[in-house]
This record gives structure tokens, sequence and C-alpha cells, in this order.
């Protein structure tokens, strides 16, 4: 899948654009701050987050794919500051939000628990992201003008959905993801266009 | 012979490059084979080919950092982990924008021959006759009977795959067994038949990927992967084709490195004597003296050599007597298209990766079907199931949303147009006398833009696209677009247009340089029209037989 296909499709899926995918001009550079904020108490929540998610079943969840070490570092890595920063804050917003709805933090919570929070962050998020996008398209219309829409920079969307977005990304391009949850052949070596497939069967990855 | 002495120079070892320097070479030359980057070695430089994605940091994505270094790069699908590598440093090689301009440079041994999209076809008699036919800039020099031999020639080398289609506007070629449509495109294919009585078509798209072992490469894996440089060697390059040939000869030397910056020119013999080169990595000029040129440095770059040559003779360049040097900058415009997706076929997948997807050649202006513009385009998509990356109606989280996701999901086709851009003296690019690259050598401006017959095009892209999809039975069709700016569409061309005269063209049809002839540009800078066609396959082909022709009026 080229590149352009697989930011369309983790947008479908998260109902917003990738955050990094678009390049940004962000005037800071450090990720020292960011990294140092992934402590394992850190990681271990958003394995947890992931799992949530993507949880394990006949096949590996997010958690043994460790996500959370891959959002590390795509996080401090592949995001403008101003989006590790949101990312970074995100983390004490979901925490409070628990707390708020469950009296308790996530990894307090039931498996229930868990779930409801992250449905309503959903929401939240898609919300929030579409609020966000209307904000920006004056700007966007401007550039666009121009043909100058390569320049555009969005604003940070929800730090939901950046969550969610990289444990996506994380979990199906992981060896457990990509070979275990679905089917992995390196080399095909021929190709058939007319496959029989039933339900259940894997997608290959 | 000296040590800075040879037959014939050839700047530029891309798509062009590799095939002048192995036909020079076979036909007995000795050749100094100049490339302004570094090394890049078949299979063993193909760092990120046989790694799977998880043992890719990023999983495919770039960093931050890249992001803010290659800007150009990061406009479109062309930024990912597995190529950053292969482009050019924007920071070291800057270019001036006076309008918005995409410039996709690859400075590395071979060139974009490894990143190419492969696709592969011939123009016809239509698209070599139609500047003449509509008195659109300058006739072309050349018809489709002259090149026809040429394209036989490269196609036979090259290796191209394809299905025979019999039609008069996009000619049959030397092909491969071909690459197969799946079931959906094969049933879109024959409702487009049937709904346009036989005026439209859509088939596998002809490829430089070799479906069959050839010339000791082995072949094509079905892996998708090309352009990070195929270890099978599946598909056409300099490194798994041409420079393995010319290297076999023994007359080959290459010097990477080496920014080819200015042809020397003897005013007195009104020729070229060699060429002026900037060492990279030392910052040195170097001298090499040849009796024959070719430049094959990339459309805008072989232009920006000639800007530079000469100039005591004619202040704007060798080749600058027309007036036409650096005008005329044409590119294929895309980036529009349309998708949807298609019921009925849930029990059908597929298996392997196709380095290839179908193509819809031209009809656009054709027999009774008239428009408001000129010209035409043809467009380029496949179908398949959806991955892991889509949405699941009614679920966020959990177990069933983890196995959905693992399942293939509906079927969905999709294309993009290539539409056709005319030649215009008012597109044009020049030197920047303002600014420098890092070697302190003046860089490029550009100045080009889509006018109003593209513009036009655009909307029946769109519009045709659907229609086409919807008499196909395609659900939910919807249009797209995403960003483009002229030169974005990798076909940049026509910067040195050959012509019959030469006060309206930089070349003859020998691709000859009028003011200097011992100098050749076979690289897109010679393309008097576009066409719509992906024109790698033309260059290839106009490429040889300059080579032919050079050596036997040596």
């Amino acid at each position: 899948m080229d590149r352009r296909e697989l930011l369309k499709m983790i947008a479908l899926a998260t109902g917003s654009a990738v955050i990094g995918g678009e390049f940004f001009l962000s005037g800071c550079t450090s990720g020292a701050k960011t990294e140092a904020g992934f402590t394992p108490t850190t990681i271990s929540l958003l394995d947890e987050i992931g799992e949530t998610i993507l949880p394990a079943t006949s096949t590996p969840g997010a958690k043994e794919a460790q996500v959370g070490q891959f959002m590390k570092l795509y996080v401090t890595e592949c995001y403008p500051q101003v989006v590790q920063d949101v990312f970074m804050n995100g983390i004490s917003q979901l925490q409070e939000t628990c707390k708020k709805k469950h009296g308790k933090l996530f990894m307090d919570s039931s498996v229930e628990e868990r779930a409801a929070l992250l449905n309503d962050l959903e929401k939240e998020s898609k919300e929030y992201n579409a609020a966000q996008a209307k904000k920006d398209m004056p700007a966007y219309e401007e550039l666009k003008k121009k043909n100058r829409s390569d320049q555009f920079i969005a604003s940070p969307q929800h730090y939901y959905t950046m969550i969610k977005q990289l444990t996506l990304l994380g979990f199906f391009t992981s060896k457990q993801g990509a070979t275990l949850a679905m089917r992995h052949v390196s080399v095909p070596g021929r190709y058939d266009g007319a496959l029989p497939y039933k339900k259940g069967d894997k997608a290959y990855s | 012979m000296a040590d800075n002495t040879f037959d014939a120079i050839v700047v530029g070892s891309g798509i062009s490059g590799g095939w002048a320097a192995k036909e020079l070479c076979e036909k007995g030359l000795t050749v100094l084979l100049l490339e302004r980057g570094g090394p890049y070695e078949h299979i063993k430089d193909y760092k990120t080919a046989t790694k799977e994605i998880w043992e890719l940091p990023h999983r495919g994505s770039t960093t931050d950092e890249q992001k803010k270094k290659y800007p150009v790069i990061h406009r479109g699908w062309a930024a990912q982990e597995q190529v950053m590598d292969a482009w050019a440093n924007e920071e070291d090689c800057p270019y001036t924008e006076v309008k918005p301009f995409t410039w996709w440079r690859s400075y590395r041994f071979g060139g974009r021959s490894i990143l190419w999209g492969r696709q592969s076809y011939r123009w016809s008699p239509m698209d070599f006759g139609a500047n003449e036919r509509d008195g659109i800039a300058i006739p072309w020099p050349v018809n489709y009977e002259e090149i026809a031999p040429w394209y036989d020639h490269v196609e036979k080398f090259a290796g191209i795959s394809g299905s025979k289609q019999g039609l008069a506007h996009l000619p049959d070629g030397q092909f491969l067994p071909a690459f197969e449509l799946n079931i959906v495109e094969k049933d879109v294919a024959a409702r487009i038949k049937e709904k346009y009585k036989g005026d439209r078509h859509l088939f596998i798209g002809r490829v430089a990927n070799i479906t069959i072992p050839h010339n000791e490469r082995p072949g094509c894996q079905y892996r998708s992967r090309c352009w990070e440089g195929c270890p099978f060697g599946g598909y056409f390059s300099t490194q798994s084709s041409t420079y393995p040939a010319a290297m076999k000869t023994g007359k080959l030397t290459v010097r990477p490195y080496s920014i080819a910056h200015r042809v020397l020119y003897d005013k007195d013999k009104k020729k070229a004597t060699g060429v002026e080169v900037m060492d990279t990595e030392n910052n040195q000029t170097y001298t090499f003296k040849s009796k024959i040129v070719f430049l094959c440095a990339s459309s805008l770059n072989s232009a920006w050599i000639l800007m530079n040559s000469a100039t005591d003779v004619w202040p704007d360049g060798l080749g600058s007597s027309s007036g036409e040097l650096g005008h005329n900058v044409m590119d294929h415009h895309y980036n529009i298209g349309a998708e949807g997706e298609i019921e009925g076929y849930e029990d059908k997948y597929y298996f392997g990766k196709r380095p290839t997807g179908f193509y819809i050649p031209r009809f656009a202006n054709i027999g009774s079907d008239k428009r408001d513009f000129l010209r035409g385009y043809g467009y380029q998509g496949s179908a398949s199931r959806s991955g892991w990356n889509r949405e699941i109606a009614e679920l966020n989280i959990g177990k069933d949303f983890k196995d959905q996701l693992c399942e293939p999901g509906e079927w969905r086709i999709g294309a993009t147009g290539f539409g056709e851009t005319l030649p215009n003296h008012e597109n044009r690019i020049y030197l920047d006398k303002t600014k420098k690259d890092k070697w302190g050598l003046p860089v490029l401006a550009m100045d080009a833009e889509l006018k109003e017959n593209e513009i036009k095009m655009r909307k029946d892209i769109v519009a045709d696209l659907i229609a086409m999809f919807e008499a196909a039975g395609v659900k939910n069709v919807r249009p797209w677009e995403t960003y483009y700016s002229i030169g974005q569409g990798i076909h940049e061309m026509g910067t040195a247009r050959m012509g019959s005269d030469p006060k309206t063209s930089v070349l003859n049809k020998w691709n000859q340089v009028w003011d200097a002839p011992n100098v050749f540009v076979t690289d897109g800078a010679f393309m008097t029209s576009s066409a719509c066609q992906n024109p790698s396959l033309t260059y290839m082909a106009f490429t040889a037989r300059a080579a032919d022709y050079a050596v036997k009026n040596l």
C-alpha cells in the first residue's frame, strides 16, 4: 500500500487525518522532554489502553506487540514538538477523565470501565477534531487559492485520536500483528487475482 | 589516451544516461559516465528491500526532522521511511519557486531509475502529430514510423510486460507476458467495454517488471516494493539492466560525486570539447574531454548545464540562440480521480502483490469524442480489498473490532488521471542569479503552472471516471483530489525541445544541440509535446536512436 493510501485509510479508521502524516513546521526541535515523559509506568498505561482497543484473543493483542514502546519512539521522533506536548498532556487528561467517570485511575479500572471510557473518548475526540478542522478551514482555503496547501499546518488533534492511531499502526505493522493476527508472506512469488475467500480468513499483511 | 579523455561522456546515470552508456559502450566507444551523487550498488545497497515492516523503527513513516529537511518530498507520497536516502538533499540543493513547483530528485547512482513507477507506453502517430495538427508550439521533427524500431529495441532489452490491445492510439510493443487483472478489475473492464461500445478500454498496466526470467534477471516476486531496489532484478533500472551490460564491454568508467555543470565549447570549431565537473567531495573542478557529450541529467538539470555553458558566446547559454532553452516546461498533471466500493465479490480475494494496476488509455478527443480542450488523459488505478486501516461500523474498540480488522474489508476501486500538459513558452525555468547551492553553483528558478487547457481537462478527468465507475456498478463513487503543483508528476520535460528549425528549437531531430552538434540531450528535455503516457520508454528509445546516430557520424 502506498503512503497516501495508508494515511487515508488510517484517517478513515480514526475519523481524522494522521497526526504527523502531513508535515509540520514547528519551531521546537527537542524531543528530550517528551522522551523523559515516557516512563515505564506511562508505557504500561499506553500498553493497557492499546490492549483495550485491540485485545489479545486467539491471537496476540496490542500489549504483546509493545505498542507503548512504539508510541514512545513514534511520538518522540515523528511528531513535531507542539503535537508531542498535546500527546503528553493527553495522558494526564485521560487519567483525569477516568477519575471523574469511574473514581479511579485507568490501571485500577475494570475491563468494562476501561472500554466505557475509551468509547466516551472516541466520541469526544471526533467532535473535537471536527471543530478543529472547521476552525482550520479558512487558513487552508486561503493557501489552496495560491496552490500552496502543501504549507498548511493543521491544528493538533485530540490526544485520544493519536493514541488510537498509533495503537492501530503499531499493532498491525508489528511482527505479532502482521504475522499472527493477519497472514504474512514475505515473498509471494506469484499472483492469484481470484482467490476463493470465506468469512473468517485472515487478511494478508 | 590521457586519463581524462574518452570517446564519449554521459552526464547522469538514470534511465536515459544508463541507456546512453550501454549503447555507446556496446558500439565500441570508451565512455565516462558522470553521476552527481554517490554509488548505489545493485542488491548490496538495497538496505530495506529484505527487511520486514516491523524491522523499520518508524514502520514506514518519516521523522519530524526529515519533514523539516525534505519539505518538497513531503508534498506527497514520496516521503516514506524506506526511501528517504534516495532523495536529493534539499538544503544542499535548493531551487526557487517563482510559482509552486515540485521537483522530486534522486542524486545517487541510477537516479530515478530505481524509484520510477515503471509504467511503459509507446507514443502513437496521433501523439507525434498533435502539435502540427493543433497548431500548438512547433511540430515534432520525428514521426512514429521512425521511432517504432527503437521502441522495439529498448522494449526487448528492458523487458516490458503487457497485453496486446490493437489500439492505433496506444501501439502494442514487444511484450513479455502480462500481469493479471484481478476478478473485480476484469468485470469492470468488461462492463466498460460494453457500455462504451468498445471505445473505452481497461487493461493491465504495461510495466517494466518482468514476469519471466529475462537477461539473467530472475524476475518479479510479487512483493510490490520495487522502489526500495529489487534483489530479484524484477524491474528495469540502471543497476539491474543497462549498467551491467555497459560494464561487460570493459569500456565504461563511472565517476560518482561529480556534478557536470558546464559543457566546454570551442567557438571556432563550433562544438563541445568535454565537460567541467565539480567534485562534491573535495569541491575541486576537473575537466574531461570527449568527442561527444550526452546530457542525461534529467530534464531540468540538462537545461541547467546548457544555461551554464558557452556563456561567452550566448549569455543565456548553449542552445539558447532559439530563445527556447528552459521554456515549455511540461509535466503530467494528476493526483485527481475517483473511487468507490463494489459489491458481490465478498467470496473473492487475491494472493501476491502486483507491481502494477490497470490502465485506461486516452479516449478524449479521439474519433467522435470532442471536448472544449485539446488532447486528453489516461487513468491508472486498481481494485483491492481494504485493509486494517478502515472504519468498522458501530465498533471502535475491542475483540470484534480487532477480529474484523484482521480480515480483508470491502472491495474498492480507484484511479487517478494523468493529463497531457501543453507546451507553453511562458512556462519556464531559468538561472536564479541570487542563490547558490552548497558548491557555489547557481540554482534554478521555476516559473510554471497549469494553464486553462489543463484546468478544463481536470474537470473531465473526474467526471468521466465517475461515469465509467458508475456504469460498471461501482457504488458510492466519489471524487478525490490531493495536492499537485507542476513537476509533481515526476514527468518534467520540454526544456530543450527538438524541432526542424534552429530558430524555434534547441535540438534537431537527432537530439543534437543545433549550436553544438556533438552534444546530445536525450532525457525528457527534448520532448516537444507531452502526450499523456508515462514518458520513460520514449526517452529510452530516443536515447538509443541518438547513440546509434552519434556513433555512425563520428
